[in-house]
């Protein structure tokens, strides 16, 4: 039983983790209804940066985790000036595949650094030593991580339902046409979203490279894992992210936990996400939490 | 009034019929077949080392994949980022016969045509089969559909025993009327093969373009909604591209199969549904010939970037793999490149040569 409940714990570091992904990418889609497939790139780059600051200039991990955060603010919010204004009213195809092609970009970046193909890890600043309660152990790291995303998500939620900024972008996501006539700047609130997008992407590199340590190709998969957890969620729900994130967390650790080994499985854990991706898709495309608003063909 | 059918200065078309033409005038045709007969003979008269050859056959089998792609997301305006996962599906159906009959057996070697053809409709039936959410989705949720499917074949071929866990499987040579394709003749042979169904295959796009079809396929793209007025159905249409850009793919998998020699998991990678975006965005979507620019364009990319990474590691020692880096950051630019100032791709440079030299001397 023990096992069991040491699955339950995993799966919920885990899915607080995909939750924090999955908070950015939904941001991005609720404001502009773009889909960012270059999300894990800013994921990547949110974790990057905190490490060079943090090994390579020497900077106390808590300061250079927030400059991270800064620094990804304004970098997501100038490529969303430089790559995605001059493109607001085109079809939604060609802003999908300049995403694409941002991710490449980005990719090439940071190979052009250490950091695409070596592998690093943070040094501890944390207590050792698991904490072990009823024969579950988490440790600090992952602990810390769970309680920072939950910090995080409850700011967001809170920006979005209370502040002047949050309302607005809520409202443009509603009707562009009736916001812009009672005055929102819609450029202004797209370039918002990516900010906050990548200042939450930046979060959710700074604890998962804290976990993992830092590879590209970790970091970027979860940039990828996004999409079941936002399909799930209902695209435009930061509610259902956070739930579709903890509930993706628990089936892969369990899908890891119980199905690998039986009938020569392996490596379950990566395909179930899109798995169930493909089956609500097929039978509840809104997702759990999403608006009702999918056009039939 | 009597035609001149050599050169035409304007449009004297009198029915739809007359419209529809493949060649508008006999210069067009004349030229068309000049340049086949060029591409066909002139490896008689230039001889070209492997590694030539090798990226020349690679543009070919790259341009049959994307007469699939561009009628997915060109013609049917429907985003597939999963396009290298169908080309691994038909390079794949070669690898089960090869894993299921030894890599040598008569069906492999012998009956190739035949297989290539099995590859591409086994590669249609797949790609039906992953368009299903099309029958009730739009766009933005076909987008992730393709992205799970080619996750989902990635992780099939990663950890199935059968398919050597992504391990090449190799494929035999093939025979042909004058027995074993040697060594040396190996990519001269698959020059020949693969340009055949490049020609064939453009044929039959062209030709089902110009069919109720083709007109099908625009139409749900334009408007779904008219389409479907019009007695269409826009869901049965997306299936149908589906399918049709399964089959190209599938083809060109094969292709690829046969002319590499085997079957390796490296070749059909996220990285390369992007490669493919790339080629069909470059070139020029929603046009034919589109489809021999773009991959033309990206391979050409490719070598240069290769070479400018090649002198900058005499310039610094210390720059360990600079191609790696440069070939998606040159990919990445190209694509924004081209989507944010040309978005017509370079079939567009095509046309207004064209239209320059069809009324030249005069300005228009």
């Amino acid at each position: 039983m023990s096992y069991f409940f040491q699955l339950v714990a995993s799966g919920i570091v885990v899915g607080s983790i995909y939750a924090l992904s999955g908070l950015g990418f939904v941001l991005i889609y609720k404001s502009s209804r773009v889909l960012n497939l270059a999300h894990g790139q800013f994921i990547s780059l949110g974790a990057f940066i905190t490490y060079a600051l943090t090994v390579g200039v020497g900077i106390p991990i808590y300061i250079s985790f927030l400059l991270s955060l800064v620094i990804t603010f304004l970098l997501a919010m100038s490529v969303e000036r430089v790559f995605l204004r001059r493109l607001i009213g085109e079809p939604i195809i060609s802003v999908i595949m300049v995403t694409i092609g941002l991710m490449s970009i980005l990719n090439g970046l940071i190979y052009l650094t250490p950091f695409g193909t070596e592998n690093f890890s943070f040094p501890e600043f944390l207590p050792k030593t698991p904490i072990t309660m009823g024969g579950v152990s988490i440790s600090w790291t992952q602990l810390v991580g769970v309680i920072l995303t939950v910090i995080l998500i409850a700011a967001f939620s809170w920006f979005f339902k209370k502040s002047t900024l949050g309302i607005s972008m809520r409202a443009v996501s509603d009707d562009q046409m009736a916001s812009m006539s009672i005055g929102i700047s819609i450029p202004r609130v797209f370039g918002l979203a990516w900010a906050a997008a990548g200042f939450s992407a930046a979060a959710a590199g700074g604890i998962i490279a804290n976990i993992t340590g830092l590879n590209f190709d970790t970091l970027v998969s979860f940039g990828i894992i996004v999409f079941p957890v936002v399909i799930l969620g209902g695209l435009d729900s930061i509610f259902g992210a956070v739930v579709a994130g903890i509930i993706l967390g628990l089936i892969q650790q369990f899908a890891a936990g119980y199905l690998d080994g039986l009938w020569g499985l392996f490596g379950t854990a990566d395909l179930v996400p899109w798995f169930i991706l493909l089956i609500i898709l097929l039978i509840k495309p809104h997702g759990l939490f999403g608006i009702h608003e999918i056009e039939r063909v | 009034m009597a035609q001149n059918r050599w050169l035409a200065t304007g449009n004297f078309f009198t029915s739809h019929r007359q419209e529809q033409r493949i060649f508008f005038t006999h210069l067009d045709r004349l030229v068309f077949i000049c340049f086949l007969v060029i591409v066909f003979i002139w490896p008689l008269f230039i001889e070209f080392g492997n590694k030539t050859m090798l990226v020349i056959d690679n543009i070919l089998v790259a341009i049959i994949a994307i007469y699939g792609l561009n009628l997915l997301t060109g013609y049917a305006g429907l985003i597939s980022i999963g396009h290298a996962a169908f080309v691994g599906v038909g390079a794949y159906t070669l690898a089960t016969f090869a894993r299921l009959l030894g890599s040598s057996h008569v069906l492999l070697t012998h009956a190739w045509p035949l297989m290539i053809l099995l590859a591409g409709g086994v590669g249609a039936v797949i790609g039906a089969f992953v368009g299903l959410p099309a029958l009730r989705l739009k766009h933005l949720y076909l987008v992730i559909a393709t992205l799970s499917f080619q996750m989902i074949f990635q992780w099939v071929i990663n950890f199935s025993k059968f398919f050597n866990q992504g391990q090449t499987i190799s494929i035999g040579r093939v025979f042909w009327f004058a027995g074993k394709v040697t060594r040396d003749q190996h990519y001269l042979f698959w020059y020949y093969i693969t340009l055949i169904f490049v020609v064939v295959f453009g044929f039959a796009v062209r030709n089902l373009l110009r069919s109720r079809y083709g007109r099908c396929l625009v139409a749900v793209r334009d408007n779904d909604r008219a389409a479907d007025a019009m007695g269409m159905h826009p869901g049965f249409t997306k299936v149908y591209a589906f399918a049709l850009s399964g089959f190209f793919a599938g083809c060109a998998g094969a292709l690829h199969a046969y002319m590499w020699r085997g079957v390796g998991f490296e070749s059909f990678t996220l990285h390369h549904s992007i490669n493919y975006l790339a080629m069909a965005i470059v070139g020029g979507l929603g046009s034919l010939m589109g489809s021999f620019f773009g991959p033309t364009a990206i391979f050409m990319l490719d070598i240069e970037v290769e070479h400018l990474s090649e002198f900058a590691k005499t310039l610094f020692p210390a720059a360990l793999d600079l191609a790696t880096a440069l070939r998606p950051l040159s990919f990445g630019l190209v694509i924004v490149l081209f989507l944010m100032f040309e978005p017509r791709g370079i079939a567009n440079w095509w046309r207004i040569a064209r239209t320059y030299l069809k009324l030249w001397p005069f300005r228009y």
